[in-house]
């Protein structure tokens, strides 16, 4: 290989590479992308089941129970802001991506950080992975994910699963190793089983810092979430992109103003979980 | 969905200040594009006057002479990639954009680091528009540079700067208010003045934080910077933007190669940076 093609060479490789991929693996990416899909679609619906107000309510019953009664009128103002500036239904495409993503990437990132907290050597082996991926701008990772799945609300989600991955895993694993000696010596000497060990002893200890995680992964999320709007994701994302190409100034404030208002609800919210989580075990 | 009985658009009364500011403060913009267009010629051109071996050769040595050999051999491998890749061009101009950016960030959120470890109520003021800034998603950034410096490189450099000072201005108050009472107290018994406990105490001792901040504040512009391709920012994101826009997947991913040479390039470098004050604290 000529050092001077290699721009062209590593393009039809590429091409190729992606063409050989979805000609052989289209049933599989075709199962992931309807899967995605339809998982965020059933989340949408359910959002959008409920006339806006009924919503709104709900998230500030929750913002109530978790960080109390100011909190919970601010939430209620900002999502009934959210819909009287006509972005009701974006807000609730964003949420959903956002939760969808989110959960996704906990479902993989917290079993795998309490194995890596168990396992040290196996941490030390992801450790430089997580490195890597939180060193790399989060926009390129919409790059394999749109080639093997294509415009859409797919690989918005799977960008954001990877960028919403690394403070999961970390932050469990840090917990799970942080357990303090002396407790597992005393599980010891009473006796208990692995299992008991596990539940009873150093998840409760780890908790703090697993939802400081989970906090964390979904701020990552909601940021990555938005930026998906260019390969159409679907909700506040690509409102805004659509505004910005347009030169539709007014648009863009309203989607701008939206997605604020929604960073905050949920960063205050995700915050007051945590919170309340540790208070509850210290 | 039913639609809600209030209806409004905060956008619309704002767009018209927006204009009024476009026609009436032009000269302000200007003045604002012009310089930053400017500084980012003269990097450029200083990046770009060289052919890219001697690039290259200048930075290892550089950086070997400097941090170590290890991060040269990389430093050195990861330029070779943006040359061969065919992105040389576009890969300086990120560089230049992320050092202007870097820059500028740094020249704002020092000083004001240094007020807030200083004035506890500023401290107390600044922190919560921080948190505010650094929870919201960067796109949001994009918006208002884009309306008022159009697009192109300006609106990104504007972003960016505005993205990058957070972490930096909270490193450096941390960084100060680090720094043990004693050694302050060394410096007003021996009747120093303000000026120099600040450049000979504080400062060196303060280090390692604010190469922390440093770190971090050059990763998140090369993030904004990537992000700024879709506004016309030029450079390694606008290549990957056409990549996904237009689904050609070669030229995407060998940017998006690229992207990762350089941000491991600035991260190891900016690191070896660290590690080096570390050892040099250590032994000193």
């Amino acid at each position: 290989m000529n050092i001077e093609n290699f721009p062209d060479s590593f393009d039809s490789t590429v091409d190729s590479g992606l063409a050989w991929l979805s000609d052989n693996g289209a049933g599989l990416f075709d199962t992931v992308n309807d899967a995605l899909k339809g998982i965020y679609e059933g989340l949408l619906w359910l959002f959008n089941l409920p006339p806006y107000y009924v919503v709104a309510v709900l998230i500030a019953l929750l913002g109530w129970r978790l960080a109390g009664p100011r909190f919970a009128i601010a939430t209620l103002i900002g999502m009934l802001f959210c819909a009287f500036i006509g972005l009701w239904s974006e807000t609730m495409g964003t949420l959903a991506l956002v939760v969808v993503a989110t959960l996704m990437a906990l479902l993989v990132a917290i079993p795998l950080g309490v194995i890596a907290g168990l396992l040290p050597a196996m941490d030390r082996m992801i450790e430089p992975t997580l490195d890597l991926i939180q060193t790399m701008p989060p926009y390129i990772y919409l790059l394999p994910a749109i080639a093997l799945l294509g415009y859409g609300t797919g690989t918005a989600l799977i960008a954001t699963f990877i960028v919403a991955l690394p403070p999961a895993f970390r932050l469990t694993s840090l917990g799970i190793r942080m357990t303090p000696n002396e407790f597992i010596e005393l599980g010891n000497a009473s006796g208990v089983t692995g299992w008991q060990m596990f539940v009873k002893i150093r998840l409760p200890f780890a908790m703090p810092s697993i939802m400081a995680g989970i906090n964390q992964s979904l701020m990552m999320a909601f940021g990555m979430v938005v930026i998906a709007g260019i390969v159409g994701s679907g909700g506040l994302g690509e409102t805004i992109y659509g505004a910005i190409r347009t030169l539709d100034i007014a648009k863009s404030i309203n989607a701008a103003i939206a997605i604020v208002i929604l960073t905050m609800v949920l960063d205050r919210l995700a915050q007051s979980a945590a919170a309340a989580q540790g208070g509850k075990r210290s | 969905m039913s639609d809600p009985i209030i209806q409004f658009s905060p956008g619309k009364y704002i767009a018209p200040f927006v204009d009024w500011f476009n026609t009436n403060l032009h000269v302000v913009s200007k003045a604002i594009s012009v310089a930053v267009e400017v500084s980012l010629h003269a990097i450029e051109g200083a990046l770009l006057a060289l052919p890219p071996l001697a690039v290259i050769a200048i930075v290892a040595i550089a950086v070997a002479l400097i941090v170590r050999v290890r991060v040269a051999v990389l430093a050195a491998v990861m330029l070779g990639y943006c040359l061969i890749s065919g992105l040389w061009i576009a890969s300086m101009q990120t560089i230049a954009l992320v050092s202007v950016a870097v820059l500028i960030s740094v020249s704002i959120a020092f000083p004001l680091g240094i007020l807030a470890s200083r004035v506890k109520r500023f401290d107390a003021a600044v922190r919560p528009v921080l948190d505010v800034m650094q929870t919201v998603p960067p796109w949001v950034y994009l918006i208002p540079a884009v309306m008022i410096f159009s697009l192109g490189r300006v609106p990104a450099i504007i972003a960016t700067v505005v993205y990058g000072i957070p972490p930096m201005l909270r490193l450096t108050t941390l960084a100060l208010n680090q720094v043990p009472k004693e050694m302050i107290e060394l410096g007003n018994a021996m009747g120093a003045t303000k000026r120099s406990i600040l450049f000979k105490i504080e400062i060196p001792l303060a280090t390692p934080t604010l190469m922390v901040g440093l770190n971090q504040c050059i990763l998140l512009s090369l993030a904004m910077v990537v992000l700024a391709g879709l506004v016309g920012a030029g450079g390694l994101g606008a290549e990957v933007t056409r990549g996904l826009t237009r689904m050609e997947m070669g030229l995407g991913l060998r940017a998006g190669l690229a992207i990762v040479a350089v941000a491991l390039l600035l991260d190891r470098v900016s690191r070896g940076l660290l590690n080096r004050n570390r050892r040099l604290a250590g032994t000193g």
